[in-house]
């Protein structure tokens, strides 16, 4: 299960600490990562408190040696990829641990990373991603969450637009032969708006095949339209079953309940604030 | 043995050093350290590619191959040894590293003795530091255990019973929020709606966020016991890392002196695999070439992947000759295959040949063509050779190996000859080995050199070609052609040019008008 956010501080952390807190409830040990990096007290772009990511014994993980907590120990079970803050380490926490963590630098690495961690472990396994790296989990069956918040937009309205412009580009259909166009173009590396502009002049009503929703780089109206104008695929769908909420912004703090149900209704997926407890 | 880029591209050595490259990172810092070898290294040359040959014979090949994949996993020790001698602290990622480098001599081991190795060169075992680091291992994982230090297992009873009492603690200060304000804290946080409950929030919540539609708040869990407890923890683990690490740094030179030598056998095993491969010969040092049946991989390979055959070459060469001979007859690949039975000898490897007499050389110079370097200076073809030749004469000695490909075969022939004359006669007086290819005529002659020549086209051979494309084509062409190089005893030597296009499929009329014209080639030709 993959969360990824519309926008930096969009409560990210804390929904994947929240999936972890429920399935630690229901006695499920857990693997976790991380595409980026997470955990870490104060974000190192913007200095705002970040929760931090606290792993119960028996959890396993995958993070940089540069990361690896130096006590309580951890019980080390591998190694993989390199990394900027050194070499991915595959550990188990014997003891209570809290720890920052940040998974590989690729998207080829990153998905080795969870092979890997899915031969070590049965359970669920949680990723703290990221919508551009989200590519590396592309056609599979994992579950994809995006977490929204005041971050992405000033009022709740505005939020819940951002929301459903990401779940509608996430959301694009597979290839399906029995529904394919006559005429069917597929477009290498991302769809941008000049892509989408040539599309719209000249292949109306033709199937368009991209390798996977994060190659669509076109946003709002235009996608909106182009979406109408052509019949938009991919060959490696993604997942989305759910959007989290989070009413902190720098800038402006949103009621709620508002937010979750605005966030529900524009996305048409069950939506949760997982601090707040509600659910839309 | 210096060559340039365009000449170890031409002579295969760049496939070689790809052909023979070690495995692990052991054996690739272990033949930086090597130089090639050149003029005055004949014995350590001899010593080292025999004993190559002797374990290509000996050891099973199925057992190299496992060798050389146990070497590709042993994992690299060398920045975690550095560190600790240098007293820098050690984490428990490196002590895993640690334990499956002992974990992987062993397996190597196992793999020299299964494939039938010698057990004086048995690579080592590390029991020592095997012993330092079982405590920790266990299933391949490592964990710093308790038996590290005699403080560790108190210290982490104690942790466990401090967060026992921290999750009481914290549970029953959640209970407590809950009963006042009817909100559930999902983890340490919870977020009170004001439409919900605007009251006053209980001493055990501090608000870390109000806003007029809510408050967002933490449970107030303060546990000094746990921190104490942490604390103290974290001291004797990191007592246990620094002794540990003090006592790797103490088998430090045992590790270096493996890594050492799984470098040196990987360097082995890597040539090894090349000579079984390729049946290499241990050569006779000499100042002269003499090679019987010897291959040039990369176009042996190459064929191979085609479909066709490789024809293995028998040259000699003593001072300078010229090799001249038809079209596609094979006298730039044996030019190519020169340098690389030397490039072999040189890089301690068996030259592929049933027996061979090669040079150990300074230089080895490729004249002809144009390399990267070469185009990115915008000189023509004539410029960039004639650039080449200058080049290469300023340096050549007895101890240079000079290959001349076609030199002067883009500018008109009657000047074209006479340069290359004048070339062969330069490279003659600085006493150089050389192998020079051409079609001009009666170079060798009017140089006073050796003239080769590659026998060629059997006529009686083409008779019977009706190739139907090109792929057929060359298949008959290749099985028309006698690629031996022999002496041309002063004989012309036809370049087939005219049979060879129409066997290309060049149009009749054309070929056809070509054969009219050429007196020579009316004496060949058989429509």
């Amino acid at each position: 299960m993959i969360v990824v956010g519309t926008a930096k501080n969009t409560g990210k952390t804390t929904t994947f600490n929240a999936l972890r807190a429920v399935a630690r409830r229901r006695g499920a040990a857990v693997a976790v990562t991380s595409i980026g990096r997470d955990g870490e007290p104060s974000d190192a772009l913007d200095s705002e408190p970040k929760p931090r990511v606290r792993l119960a014994p028996g959890t396993l993980v995958a993070l940089a040696a540069g990361l690896l907590p130096r006590s309580p120990a951890l019980a080390i079970l591998g190694v993989g990829e390199a990394s900027a803050l050194g070499t991915i380490v595959f550990a188990r926490a014997v003891l209570p641990t809290a720890c920052e963590i940040a998974g590989p630098p690729s998207a080829r690495a990153m998905r080795a990373t969870i092979e890997r961690l899915r031969a070590m472990h049965d359970g669920p396994l949680f990723v703290d991603g990221a919508i551009d790296r989200v590519a590396a989990l592309a056609g599979g069956d994992d579950a994809v969450i995006v977490a929204t918040g005041a971050a992405s937009g000033a009022t709740a309205a505005r939020v819940a637009a951002v929301a459903a412009d990401t779940v509608a580009r996430l959301s694009l259909p597979g290839r399906d032969a029995a529904r394919e166009r006559a005429r069917v173009v597929r477009v290498e590396g991302a769809l941008d708006v000049r892509d989408a502009e040539d599309l719209l002049a000249n292949a109306r009503g033709a199937t368009v095949v991209v390798d996977d929703p994060t190659r669509i780089a076109v946003r709002g109206a235009l996608f909106a339209k182009l979406r109408e104008a052509v019949d938009l695929r991919c060959e490696r769908p993604l997942r989305i079953v759910a959007c989290t909420t989070s009413p902190v912004g720098r800038s402006a703090t949103l009621a709620p309940r508002e937010l979750v149900e605005a966030v529900a209704r524009a996305t048409g997926l069950p939506a949760f604030d997982v601090v707040a407890d509600l659910a839309a | 043995m210096k060559t340039d880029a365009l000449t170890a591209e031409r002579i295969g050595l760049t496939w070689l050093r790809a052909a023979i490259a070690p495995v692990g990172a052991f054996g690739r810092r272990h033949d930086e350290t090597i130089a090639p070898y050149g003029p005055g290294d004949e014995l350590r040359a001899h010593a080292e590619i025999a004993d190559v040959a002797e374990l290509a014979a000996r050891l099973e090949r199925d057992g190299v191959t496992r060798l050389r994949a146990a070497l590709r996993a042993v994992p690299e020790p060398s920045a975690i040894v550095a560190r600790a001698r240098a007293g820098d602290p050690l984490n428990d990622a490196d002590f895993y590293e640690l334990g499956r480098f002992v974990d992987a001599l062993d397996v190597f081991a196992r793999a020299w003795d299964g494939a039938g190795g010698e057990a004086s060169r048995r690579p080592p075992v590390l029991e020592a530091l095997r012993d330092l680091l079982a405590p920790g291992r266990s299933g391949g994982e490592f964990y710093l255990a308790a038996e590290f230090a005699p403080g560790l297992h108190e210290a982490r009873a104690a942790v466990e019973r401090a967060e026992e009492r921290y999750e009481a603690l914290r549970d029953s200060i959640a209970a407590r929020v809950r009963d006042a304000i009817g909100i559930d804290a999902a983890g340490d946080e919870l977020v009170v709606l004001r439409a919900d409950y605007d009251g006053p929030l209980p001493d055990e919540l501090f608000v870390v966020r109000e806003t007029p539609t809510y408050r967002a708040a933490r449970l107030r869990v303060t546990a000094p016991d746990r921190d104490d407890a942490l604390a103290r923890l974290s001291t004797e683990e990191e007592a246990a890392r620094r002794a540990l690490a003090e006592r790797v740094s103490q088998q430090a030179d045992a590790i270096v002196a493996a890594t050492g030598a799984l470098g040196a056998l990987d360097r082995l095993l890597a040539r090894v695999a090349f000579a079984q491969r390729w049946d290499g010969c241990v050569p006779v040092f000499a100042g002269a070439i003499a090679v019987d049946d010897g291959v040039f991989p990369p176009l042996a390979d190459a064929l191979a992947a085609r479909g066709r055959r490789y024809t293995a070459l028998s040259l000699r060469l003593n001072g300078v000759a010229v090799l001249t001979g038809p079209n596609m007859g094979g006298k730039s690949a044996a030019l190519a295959a020169v340098g690389f039975w030397c490039a072999c000898a040189a890089l301690g490897v068996p030259p592929p040949a049933r027996s061979a007499t090669i040079p150990l050389l300074e230089r080895i110079e490729w004249i002809g063509g144009e390399g990267p370097a070469d185009r990115a200076r915008l000189l023509s073809s004539y410029a960039v050779e004639v650039v080449r030749a200058s080049g290469v004469l300023a340096g050549a000695s007895p101890q240079t190996l000079v290959l001349v490909d076609e030199f002067a075969r883009t500018t008109g022939p009657r000047e074209g000859r006479a340069l290359l004359i004048a070339l062969v006669e330069t490279l003659r007086a600085c006493g150089t080995l050389a192998l020079v290819a051409t079609h001009f005529d009666a170079v060798a002659e009017a140089a006073g050199v050796v003239h080769l020549r590659v026998a060629g086209l059997r006529a009686e051979a083409l008779d019977t070609v009706r190739a139907s494309d090109l792929d057929a084509a060359l298949e008959a062409i290749g099985a028309a052609m006698d690629y031996r190089i022999v002496a041309a005893d002063g004989a012309a030597t036809a370049s087939d040019a005219v049979a060879l296009a129409r066997l290309l499929g060049l149009d009749a009329r054309i070929v056809d008008r070509a054969a009219a014209i050429s007196d020579s080639a009316q004496t060949r030709f058989r429509g």
